[in-house]
């Protein structure tokens, strides 16, 4: 066995060893996977999992680094990404992805990605042509 | 200040470049020749094309200690570095198939699952998935 295996396995007794609590954690991240376009909230994940608001966000982060919240814009953020370079308006895309409100859905894109979601748009849509 | 190239030690960067892009599938975005014979070669993801790049870097070749600490790492299992994918198992399938080799086998622990494969070119690298 190699120094890093030795070491990994000292870790994962060290730090995953609760199973019960490592579930949640994922049981979590998999319904923000498949529901984040919808309105979701603490009340919906806490209600799930059968735990707290606040100890769910604290065992989110303590297994995902990031808090709920957290990892659902980058999941929202993400999928925008995706869908406007697919040439979904800017409009739609902010639905689609669960965002209920467009100047907040800009904002946040464009303090993520540095770009409006109209010129994320266009500099993919105009990439992909100029590729074909 | 903005995070643009991460660089990965090689013995070799052609055999790099053949490595890292046929079998593991990225894809080149700049070679610049620079003196000797070497290159500023870098790579992207296909699917993150603007993100951030990959320059295959001759270090071991011309500075001893890079090589030193190449060789360590490598020894000990340890990954150079790690690579995000969204299934750590069909990738795994994917790579045995092109003939690569893994010192670890696809392997949950807690939040990730993971697995460390030989580069061929000095460096253990790891795959990883969230659960």
């Amino acid at each position: 066995m190699t120094f890093y295996e030795q070491e990994i396995n000292r870790i994962r007794e060290a730090i995953y060893s609760n199973e019960g609590q490592v579930n949640t954690a994922i049981g979590i991240r998999n319904f923000i996977e498949q529901n984040y376009e919808s309105d979701l909230n603490l009340e919906i994940l806490s209600k799930m999992q059968f735990v707290s608001k606040y100890h769910l966000i604290r065992l989110f982060k303590q297994y995902y680094g990031q808090t709920p919240r957290q990892y659902l814009i980058d999941k929202r953020i993400a999928k925008a990404k995706e869908q406007l370079s697919k040439g979904m308006s800017v409009t739609e895309t902010c639905f689609a992805v669960g965002f209920s409100s467009l100047g907040s859905f800009s904002t946040l894109f464009k303090t993520r990605t540095g770009s409006s979601p109209g010129a994320y748009r266009k500099a993919q849509l105009s990439r992909s042509n100029s590729k074909s | 200040m903005r995070i643009t190239v991460l660089s990965i030690p090689v013995m070799d960067q052609e055999k790099a470049f053949q490595f890292y892009t046929k079998k593991l599938g990225f894809l080149k975005k700049k070679d610049q020749p620079l003196d000797g014979g070497h290159r500023w070669l870098t790579l992207v993801s296909k699917d993150a094309q603007d993100g951030p790049e990959l320059l295959l870097e001759p270090g071991p070749l011309h500075f001893e200690p890079c090589k030193v600490f190449q060789d360590a790492l490598r020894e000990s299992g340890i990954p150079w570095t790690g690579f995000e994918v969204d299934d750590v198992q069909a990738e795994y399938d994917r790579l045995v198939d092109l003939g690569v080799e893994f010192s670890v086998k696809p392997t949950e622990m807690g939040t990730v699952k993971f697995a460390v494969f030989n580069d061929t070119c000095g460096n253990n690298i790891q795959i990883m998935e969230l659960l």
